[in-house]
C-alpha cells in the first residue's frame, strides 16, 4: 500500500485547501512578476512575518496550544544545563586561525583566484561556483570570496517593511488587552509622548523574525517602535537610541551573542550619554543567564514562551521606574 | 535618572552640536505636555536666532519608490563633499493604535553612521496630512546645531504634500518610472507644488522606461502654471541605487535656491511660511483653549448626543459652544 489515507475525505479536502492557498500564492507572485521581484519587494517576508504574528497572537491567547508553554507549563522550572560559550574566545581564536592561514598560503595564487572570480562575475557569464572553488583551494576566506562578488554586484539590502494590526486584530474586544492600551496612553498623557522603544539586532544574528512580531505587536499595543537594521554594532545601536530618544532599546538574541554584546550596548549607551535608556532582552536565552543580564543592566529578560503583553507591561513598568 | 535639563542648556548643547541633546531637544519640542510646551517655547526663542542657514528640502513620494534610498545616496555625497546634514523622517502613526512602526535607521543604515549625519524618525501622531505636528521646530532646531541641510521626508498621502511645502524652500517629488497609470492618479496639485521631480531606479532594465516617464511629465508641467515666476520646475531621472543623477538632483538643489534668491522669492517664501506658522499654532492654541475650558466641556456631552439624533443641527450646536466659549472670554 502506496497511500493509506488515499480517498480518505478528510485529508483530501486539506490537500486540496493547500493546494488552493498555495496557488492564490503563487498567483500573487506571478502578479509581481516573478519569485526575483517579489523577494526584491519583500513580498514573501512580509508574509511569513504576518503569518507569525497572528501565530504569536493566538498562542499568548491560548488559542493555539503549545503544551509547555500555554499549556501545562511545568510547575516549577527545571534547570536544563547548557553549554556556555565565551564568544571572545572564540572569536579570538578564529581570528588567529585566519591569520595562521593567510600567511601560510600562497598569496600570489590566492589573489589571482580571487581576481579572476571577481572578473568572472563581471562577464556574467563564467561558472562562478567553479572560480570560487579555485578561491577556496588557494585559501581565501569566505569573507574575501563573498567580497569580490560584492565589488562587482552590491551587497543585497533586504528592503523592511512590517505588518500592522495583525496582532491587534487577533485582541479584539479583549478586556486585558484593552485595559493595556489605556495603560499606554496614560502613559503617552503624563509624558507628553507615547513609548518608544528600538527593536535593536546585535551582532551576526540574522534572525529578525522575532523582533519584527515584537515590533508589531508593540505597535499595535500603542507604542512608537523604531525597527533597528541587522548586523548592528552595540556603538551602533547606542547612537540610533539616542538619535531616536527612545525609552527603551529592546535586543533580541537568538544566536547567543547576548553575553558579550548586551553589556557592550550598555557600555555605549552610557558612553554616549544615554544612561537612562532601559535596556532589555528577549529571544533565546537560557535561564542561567538572566541573573548576568540583570547584572550587566539589563531591566528585563524575556525568554522564550513569553506572551507579549505581558512583556509590553513589564517594559512598561521599567520604563515609568526609570524616570520616577 | 529623568533630571531635565535647563533651557540653557538645552541651547548650549543645540549650538554644541551635542547629539542627544539636538534628540531630547527635539522630543521636548513634540511633547504634548503643558509644561514641556513652555519650557520648550523658552529654548526655540533662544534657538530661532540661529536658524535659518541651512538649505531646506522637502522629499516625498508614494511608498516603495525609494525615498529613503535616494536620501540616503544623496547624504553620502553630500557628507562626501564635506557636508552635514539632518534628516527628519516621518512616519505614520496608526490611527487605531495610536502607536507606530519607525524604519528609517534601517533603511538609511549606512547614512545613520556618518558622523555628519543626524537621522531622527518621528511619527505622524495623528496630526492631519501624515506630517508631524512639530516638524516645522525640529527643523529650527537642525539648523541651530548647525547643519548644512536639513532634509524632510514624508509618505506622500494626499495632505502632507502642502504642509511639507508650507516649511521648505524646495519641494521635491519622487516618482516611479514607467508609470503612465500613475500620472493620472497622481494628484494634479502634487505636480503644481513640486519644484523637482525625480524619476527614481533609473537603472538597468528600468532606465529606458524611467526616461519615458521623465519625458511623460515634463509634458504635463508645460500645461500647468508653474508655481514661481523665478523657477520652472526640473524633471530628472536619477537612481538611488548607481548614485547615477544623484549629483545633478543637488545641482538643480543649488540652482533652484540661487534663483528664488535672486528674484527675492526665498525671502517671501520663508515670510509667508512664518506668518502660516503663527496661524497654525494660533488655531492650536484656540483649540486646547476650547477643548479645556469647563463652561463649554459642561455643554460638550448633551450637545453631541442631541447633534448625533438630529435633534440638534451641528452648526446650531457649535454656534451655541463657540458662544459660551466666546463670552466666556469677553466678560474677563
Amino acid at each position: 500500500m502506496i497511500d493509506p489515507l488515499g480517498g480518505s475525505y478528510y485529508v483530501e479536502s486539506l490537500t486540496a485547501a493547500m493546494a488552493r492557498e498555495a496557488e492564490k500564492l503563487i498567483a500573487e507572485v506571478e502578479a509581481l512578476g516573478g519569485m526575483t521581484r517579489a523577494i526584491e519587494a519583500g513580498m514573501p517576508k512580509l508574509k511569513i512575518e504576518e503569518a507569525a504574528t497572528r501565530r504569536q497572537a493566538r498562542i499568548d491567547r491560548g488559542e493555539d496550544v503549545v503544551v509547555g508553554v500555554n499549556k501545562y507549563p511545568p510547575p516549577q522550572a527545571t534547570d536544563v544545563e547548557v553549554l556556555d560559550i565565551d564568544n571572545s574566545e572564540v572569536r579570538q581564536k578564529q581570528v588567529a586561525r585566519l591569520e595562521q592561514i593567510r600567511s601560510a598560503r600562497d598569496a600570489k595564487r590566492c589573489e589571482s583566484a580571487l581576481a579572476a572570480l571577481e572578473a568572472g562575475a563581471r562577464t556574467r557569464e563564467a561558472n562562478l561556483l567553479e572560480l570560487a572553488i579555485e578561491c577556496a583551494r588557494a585559501r581565501a576566506s569566505v569573507g574575501e570570496i563573498s567580497s569580490a562578488l560584492e565589488r562587482v554586484y552590491g551587497r543585497h539590502r533586504a528592503e523592511t517593511r512590517s505588518v500592522s494590526g495583525v496582532y491587534a486584530a487577533a485582541y479584539r474586544g479583549d478586556p486585558d488587552f484593552e485595559a493595556l492600551q489605556k495603560e499606554i496612553q496614560a502613559f503617552a498623557e503624563d509624558e507628553g509622548r507615547r513609548p518608544r522603544i528600538l527593536v535593536a539586532k546585535l551582532g551576526q544574528d540574522g534572525h529578525d523574525r522575532g523582533a519584527k512580531v515584537i515590533a508589531t505587536s508593540f505597535a499595535d499595543l500603542g507604542f512608537d517602535v523604531d525597527v533597528g537594521p541587522l548586523f548592528q554594532t552595540p556603538e551602533e545601536v547606542a547612537r540610533q537610541a539616542i538619535e531616536n530618544d527612545v525609552h527603551a532599546v529592546g535586543v533580541s538574541t537568538q544566536a547567543g551573542g547576548h553575553k558579550t554584546l548586551v553589556p557592550q550596548l550598555v557600555a555605549a549607551l552610557r558612553a554616549q550619554g544615554g544612561g537612562d535608556v532601559v535596556v532589555i532582552c528577549g529571544g533565546v536565552i537560557p535561564q542561567q543567564d538572566y541573573a548576568f543580564l540583570r547584572e550587566h543592566g539589563v531591566a528585563n529578560v524575556f525568554g522564550p514562551g513569553t506572551q507579549v503583553p505581558r512583556a509590553a507591561r513589564e517594559v512598561l513598568a521599567s520604563i515609568r521606574a526609570r524616570r520616577a | 535618572m529623568s533630571r531635565a535639563l535647563s533651557p540653557a542648556d538645552h541651547v548650549a548643547g543645540v549650538r554644541a552640536g551635542d547629539r542627544r541633546v539636538i534628540a531630547k531637544t527635539i522630543t521636548l519640542l513634540e511633547s504634548r505636555r503643558a509644561d514641556h510646551r513652555e519650557l520648550g517655547q523658552e529654548v526655540l526663542d533662544q534657538l530661532v536666532p540661529h536658524s535659518g542657514n541651512a538649505l531646506r528640502v522637502g522629499i516625498t513620494g508614494p511608498p516603495g519608490v525609494g525615498k529613503s534610498s535616494f536620501i540616503e545616496t544623496l547624504g553620502l555625497q553630500l557628507v562626501g563633499k564635506g557636508l552635514s546634514l539632518a534628516v527628519l523622517a516621518i512616519d505614520p502613526s496608526s490611527p487605531v493604535s495610536g502607536g507606530s512602526i519607525l524604519g528609517d535607521k534601517t533603511r538609511m543604515e549606512r547614512l545613520a553612521r556618518e558622523p555628519r549625519a543626524f537621522i531622527r524618525p518621528t511619527p505622524s501622531g495623528g496630526t492631519l496630512g501624515g506630517v508631524a505636528h512639530r516638524t516645522r521646530e525640529a527643523i529650527l532646531v537642525c539648523e541651530a546645531a548647525g547643519f548644512d541641510a536639513v532634509i524632510v521626508e514624508t509618505v506622500g498621502v494626499g495632505q502632507s504634500e502642502v504642509e511639507v511645502r508650507s516649511m521648505v524652500d524646495l519641494f521635491a517629488v519622487l516618482l516611479q518610472p514607467g508609470a503612465g497609470d500613475e500620472l493620472q492618479g497622481l494628484k494634479k496639485g502634487v505636480l503644481e507644488l513640486a519644484d523637482v521631480l525625480v524619476v527614481n531606479k533609473a537603472d538597468g532594465e528600468q532606465r529606458a522606461a524611467a526616461e519615458r516617464t521623465r519625458a511623460d511629465y515634463e509634458h504635463a508641467l508645460a500645461l500647468l502654471q508653474p508655481a514661481s515666476a523665478a523657477w520652472t520646475p526640473a524633471v530628472l531621472t536619477a537612481s538611488a541605487r548607481t548614485g547615477e543623477g544623484v549629483e545633478a538632483f543637488w545641482q538643480t538643489v543649488l540652482a533652484h535656491r540661487e534663483a528664488i534668491q535672486k528674484s527675492g522669492e526665498l525671502e517671501r517664501r520663508r515670510r509667508g511660511q512664518a506668518r502660516a506658522w503663527l496661524w497654525r499654532l494660533v488655531d492650536e492654541g484656540l483649540e486646547a483653549a476650547f477643548r479645556a475650558d469647563p463652561k463649554t466641556a459642561a455643554r460638550l456631552p448633551e450637545l453631541e448626543t442631541e447633534v448625533e439624533s438630529h435633534a440638534t443641527s451641528a452648526p446650531r450646536a457649535a454656534r451655541i459652544l463657540l458662544d459660551i466659549f466666546t463670552r466666556r472670554r469677553g466678560s474677563r
